[in-house]
């Protein structure tokens, strides 16, 4: 079995049109026949499936670990709070030690060490996967649950179900397309990790270049092979000056997508509009250029052998 | 009898003035009241001052274990405040200022400190050189 070919879609800034580039990208490799698996990791706002009019499945809780102490089996000794590196408990001398929390890594260290095993897994549910299909694309989505702060525990339940898929299962994924949240943190850092090509998606504003150059500094770090697509590249007339200004700054480029009424149309019916079945004007401006930015990821990929 | 730690700069002692950071103090100065007096003064260092999380919580852990029942503080931390909490260790606010050990306890038994429940400054607020910043 082959593994599949990893591309992970980014971009730093929100609202650059990151998801949309994602779910065509996936429809555009499903038209040339392969089985695409997409991944949505942006776990505090999960959206993709409604760019796909897809219905939420199999849904599944996601754990994380506290420590709880049974009483009865604590013998005080301090042990726990002394190797807890987040000092997530506090241990008074003959005290039984009181588990902080909101510092607490979720290490489970202290359940591993404690000589008379009176550490409990306390597992607190703090946000679900789901799987979904539409237009013969696969999803896997992760969320995490509001108020909750340990979205990466997310991210690493979805990259590990996604290791789960691509070893045991039958289907073979041929692509695996993982959408990221904006910004440069590490959730974005975990499924930039897994990725064979990275596209950083902006738009030519001030705001699009800096977080375009933060996370290309990322990507850099994790030595991940990128190329930029500047989306709603029409705005304002900025397209040429912004493309010359990336040029410049030794900034890769893959393509640019202008404006388009088709693309917004299709982003509210949850059609993508590269789906082959969409009535879509086949010469619109949109079209055309994600049918000349898939060409280039086909060739930067190899995909064409 | 009521044992107050109060965060000190330097050894701490009852005229050494209070330190505005509770998790990166340089000592704790420990003042025993029995009937409306002093009984006893000791200060011991901070060994969590410098370290880079969870010093909040440390710092608690070294007034808990010389059992003070109460602090008198200026800046605090959610992590301190919410361990100060789980022990019962009451908090008092200082009025701010550079205020001596001496001058505190004489503050809180003449009852015109206020008890606090909760942090009075963002988390990390205490690190580097600063001094924290009260909302």
């Amino acid at each position: 079995m082959i593994k599949p070919k990893i591309i992970c879609v980014t971009g730093g800034k929100g609202g650059t049109g990151k998801t949309m580039v994602a779910v065509n990208l996936a429809a555009m490799f499903k038209n040339r026949g392969y089985k695409v698996l997409l991944v949505d990791g942006d776990v505090e706002n999960p959206n993709s499936y409604l760019l796909l009019n897809a219905k939420l499945k199999n849904k599944a809780e996601v754990f994380y670990f506290l420590p709880k102490i049974s009483e009865d089996k604590c013998d005080k000794c301090g042990l726990c709070a002394e190797n807890c590196a987040s000092h997530a408990l506090l241990h008074i001398n003959d005290c039984i030690p009181i588990p902080i929390s909101t510092v607490c890594s979720g290490c489970k260290l202290c359940y591993k060490i404690c000589p008379k095993n009176a550490i409990e897994a306390y597992l607190k549910v703090i946000g679900w996967t789901y799987t979904s299909s539409a237009f013969n694309i696969d999803l896997l989505i992760g969320e995490l649950k509001p108020s909750e702060a340990r979205s990466a525990t997310i991210v690493k339940a979805l990259m590990e179900k996604l290791e789960q898929i691509t070893k045991t299962d039958k289907k073979e994924y041929d692509i695996v397309i993982l959408d990221t949240a904006p910004g440069a943190h590490c959730d974005v850092e975990e499924l930039i990790n897994h990725a064979d090509l990275v596209i950083p998606v902006t738009e030519p504003t001030k705001f699009g270049k800096l977080d375009l150059v933060r996370i290309i500094e990322l990507i850099n770090l994790l030595q991940k092979d990128y190329k930029t697509i500047v989306n709603r590249s029409s705005l304002l007339g900025y397209k040429d000056k912004f493309l010359l200004d990336l040029e410049e700054s030794d900034i890769e480029i893959l393509g640019d997508i202008p404006l388009d009424e088709d693309i917004v149309r299709s982003y509210c019916q949850g059609i993508p509009l590269m789906e082959n079945k969409r009535k879509s004007d086949k010469n619109g401006a949109g079209y055309e250029s994600f049918n000349e930015i898939f060409e280039r990821i086909l060739e930067w990929g190899d995909f064409l052998k | 009898m009521i044992k107050i730690a109060i965060p000190t700069c330097g050894n701490g002692g009852l005229n050494e003035v209070m330190n505005k950071r509770f998790g990166r103090c340089d000592t704790f100065t420990f003042v025993t009241i029995e009937n409306n007096q002093i009984s006893e003064v000791f200060s011991v260092g901070n060994h969590a001052k410098s370290e880079a999380g969870g010093v909040g919580i440390q710092a608690t852990q070294i007034v808990g274990n010389h059992k003070a029942n109460e602090v008198i503080v200026d800046f605090l931390g959610p992590n301190a405040a919410n361990s100060l909490k789980a022990l019962n260790i009451k908090i008092y606010q200082s009025p701010g200022g550079e205020l001596t050990v001496k001058e505190l306890i004489n503050l809180r038994l003449g009852e015109k400190l206020e008890l606090i429940s909760s942090a009075n400054v963002e988390a990390h607020q205490g690190m580097g050189r600063g001094q924290g910043y009260r909302r």
